[in-house]
């Protein structure tokens, strides 16, 4: 290479410079979030091991290594077994009635009503309230001087107990359950509303055409189209739901001198409030513990979750989902008619349709 | 336009570089020595306005309340800050006596005070003091004693006037037997229940122990299943339990206010600290009453100290700010506002403590009631002992009781079971 005259270098050196500004600037844009979650969610899902690992002190951190001793005391716990128990039992318990009611509320928002923006922001308040304020109000909707329990005693059942939502285990989880109803309800009626929109609505104009009424076309029409919205919502749902915390945690009034620390025999003893009390509460030197009750629950969650996903997408499938021969003999079909009507597209259509629907 | 590209790659830098190093920048300021602008108190007790306008008059700094909604939170809060080198702590926070030696766990995380001379009752400067280093200076203590509701008592045909209630009781030789045999009586001839809860007086009870879970002399847990004393008053209240003396309604449950208001329950334990939250929670009832004696002597539960925190900027003044909130002027207002009985030996001698009536207590004089049984209590008076396991097997005991309270278990199951979950933890391995 010949020497470079000052002028063509700085020429070269800006251009180089440019160069690296396309190739790494994006990058820079966007490392605030993976620095961010570097620092806040990786680092301490690893160093969690390592607590884990460890005797760990609240106070004095890190102590001995015990390696899987931790993981062998948490299994060894029969609160730890309950606490799964009571977890699956509340989400199973939440989530049913959710899916039923979100379905229902967003059917009925994706039909044409007035003042629509009104209802669809209602529908939100609930998530919008503090977890925490929602769990108190309930845990007084659910006392003994609220408005469940003297009916409950007027019907003539549980009148022996003062408030069987604090006693029963039954009763607590769906007492827990209907406070995560109410959150989370509303959100989960958004995302299937967004998914209901964009069915097209040529659909239900066949279906009116083929004489099927709402409730037919509901089952028929709009559910089959949104089966992967609802895949994807039965999946968070299961994440959030086995997480569940605030709630319980506030159900009987917090940890001043009450139990607040999930019932005295565990009724409502949910996993995450059993790692907070492992690592949080009474005991000075069980963070390691928590810990290792973490990474057991994670590992719950991703098996679980796993689970119902090829569960969802199994029962999606098998039900109206084409079989791979009459799927190709309806492409041959709608390609014959196509032809014949010598159409475009059929995006094309669909705007008009879609206006006369809604007209 | 290159320009601007460059200077956008830079920004997107200089933003990045601040997100990652604002974490860690936090801190630094000047320690000891120089006197700040403000000083903040954690607490969840309401402070005598007047009493903090004053330290500002004496002094120039002003004050700051971080206020807590209970107890457990503030612990919580400091167990974090703790935890995390002194982050979010205040420069001066209320310890309660009932967690006191785990926030103690490492002495160096608080200042050694200098001693202030015959303040304290000695028992209040020895629970404040690790080895003979004083670490924290004492604001009440705790004398046990009974509220009840006269009017409940009225109602049932019972003795309704402190004597007579005394005597129902037991009297002066009062045991935890003969106050729970009242209670069967009472619940006899009324549909209220005798007590709140019957945990929050196997609590008191535990209280008066001088050794219930742990070896004085190793700090060790001691095996539960062999633990006698423990046992025993477990079977007492259990049994009283299930035959429903109890509204298995305890302080801070979602239920306990309406309680009040719904005249559920006739008597409640009663440490002197409480009875500001009583008179809250029951607002607007008449009848309620203080009893003179206490079962079994009486005894101490809980009470507070001002300790400061040893990472923060300020703790010279700091330190200033403890004395001046737990001189026996400060504790005498804090009698005045909330009804916590002074630890300060001035104060408690003071007419103002001992003769002031309680408007909610029908005119008693608390403040003298309680130096009473403060006295009567003797010993037992400063409590039992209490190492690192305390809180975790106390809770463990009381959801026990619990279990019988609601009629999930009867006593020996729940006691079967108690011991099968301590010995799970492992702790005398």
């Amino acid at each position: 290479m010949t020497p470079l005259t000052p002028a063509p270098r700085r020429v070269g050196f800006s251009r180089k410079l440019s160069r690296w500004d396309i190739k790494v600037s994006p990058y820079l844009y966007i490392s605030p979030f993976f620095l961010s979650f570097a620092v806040f969610g990786f680092f301490p899902i690893i160093f969690n091991i390592w607590v884990a690992l460890h005797e760990w002190d609240r106070r004095l951190g890190q102590g001995e290594f015990v390696g899987l001793d931790n993981f062998a005391w948490v299994l060894n716990q029969p609160a730890f077994w309950t606490s799964l128990q009571n977890t699956f039992s509340i989400f199973v318990l939440a989530l049913v009635p959710q899916l039923i009611l979100s379905l229902l509320i967003a059917a009925i928002l994706d039909q044409n009503l007035r003042t629509k923006t009104f209802w669809r922001m209602s529908i939100l308040i609930p998530f919008v309230v503090m977890p925490v304020a929602s769990a108190m109000i309930f845990s007084q909707v659910f006392g003994q001087f609220g408005l469940v329990t003297p009916l409950l005693h007027d019907l003539g059942w549980f009148t022996d107990v003062d408030s069987p939502f604090f006693h029963n285990r039954f009763l607590s989880h769906v007492a827990i359950a209907t406070m995560i109803v109410f959150r989370w309800t509303g959100y989960n009626a958004l995302i299937f509303l967004a998914a209901m929109q964009a069915v097209p609505r040529d659909l239900y104009e066949a279906a009116t055409i083929d004489g099927a009424g709402r409730a037919r076309q509901f089952f028929s029409v709009t559910i089959p189209s949104i089966r992967p919205t609802m895949i994807f919502v039965i999946l968070t749902m299961t994440i959030g739901g086995l997480q569940v915390f605030d709630e319980a945690r506030v159900f009987d009034g917090s940890g001043s001198g009450g139990t607040g620390q999930g019932g005295s025999d565990d009724q409502w003893l949910t996993t995450v409030l059993y790692l907070f009390n492992l690592g949080f509460g009474d005991w000075q030197d069980r963070m390691g513990q928590a810990a290792a009750v973490a990474w057991l629950f994670a590992l719950v969650i991703i098996v679980f979750t796993l689970l119902n996903f090829f569960l969802t997408r199994a029962i999606a499938d098998s039900g109206s989902r084409p079989t791979r021969a009459s799927r190709a003999a309806a492409k041959k079909l709608v390609a014959q008619v196509r032809a014949e009507a010598n159409a475009p597209t059929t995006h094309a259509e669909r705007p008009t349709l879609t206006e006369g629907s809604q007209r | 336009m290159r320009f601007t590209r460059k200077t956008g790659a830079f920004v997107a830098l200089i933003a990045t570089t601040a997100l990652v190093t604002s974490g860690c920048s936090a801190g630094g300021g000047e320690d000891g020595g120089d006197s700040p602008d403000a000083l903040t108190i954690a607490t969840w007790v309401d402070i005598p306005e007047t009493l903090l306008e004053q330290f500002t008059e004496e002094t120039g700094i002003a004050v700051e309340i971080n206020s807590f909604a209970d107890g457990a939170s503030a612990q919580t809060v400091l167990r974090n800050g703790l935890g995390s080198n002194g982050a979010g702590l205040s420069d001066v926070h209320l310890v309660e006596l009932d967690w006191w030696t785990e926030m103690m766990a490492v002495p160096e995380d608080w200042v050694t005070l200098p001693a202030v001379e015959d303040r304290w009752v000695d028992w209040k400067v020895s629970q404040g003091s690790v080895g003979d280093e004083i670490k924290g200076y004492g604001m009440d203590i705790g004398p046990l004693a009974i509220a009840y509701d006269s009017t409940l008592m009225q109602a049932a045909g019972l003795p309704a006037d402190p004597a007579g209630f005394t005597e129902f009781i037991g009297g002066e030789d009062a045991t935890w037997e003969s106050f729970l045999d009242a209670g069967r009586q009472f619940t006899g001839v009324s549909d209220a229940a005798w007590i709140d809860s019957t945990s929050t007086a196997f609590q008191a009870a535990i209280n008066q122990l001088p050794s219930a879970f742990e070896d004085p002399d190793s700090g060790d847990a001691m095996p539960l299943a062999d633990n006698t004393d423990i046992e025993d008053l477990f079977t007492l209240f259990g049994q009283a339990a299930e035959d429903g003396v109890s509204a298995g309604v305890g302080i801070g449950h979602a239920d306990w206010d309406a309680g009040f208001q719904a005249r559920r329950w006739a008597t409640v334990i009663t440490p002197a600290w409480a009875t500001g939250i009583i008179a809250e929670n029951a607002a607007g009832l008449e009848g309620w009453q203080i009893a003179e004696i206490f079962p079994d002597g009486g005894g101490n539960w809980g009470g507070s100290f001002f300790a400061v925190p040893a990472t923060g900027d300020n703790t010279e003044a700091a330190t200033e700010l403890a004395d001046f909130l737990t001189s026996p002027d400060a504790a005498v207002e804090m009698f005045l506002l909330n009804g916590q009985f002074p630890s300060q030996l001035d104060a408690m001698a003071d007419p103002t403590v001992s003769e002031t009536p309680n408007e909610f207590f029908g005119d008693q004089p608390t403040g003298g009631i309680y130096a009473a049984l403060a006295e009567s209590a003797g010993d037992k008076a400063a409590g039992g002992y209490r190492g690192v396991n305390f809180a975790g097997i106390q809770t463990l005991v009381m959801d026990g009781i619990r279990r019988i309270e609601t009629g999930n278990e009867d006593t020996s199951a729940a006691w079967k079971s108690t011991v099968s979950e301590f010995d799970a933890l492992g702790l005398t391995d």
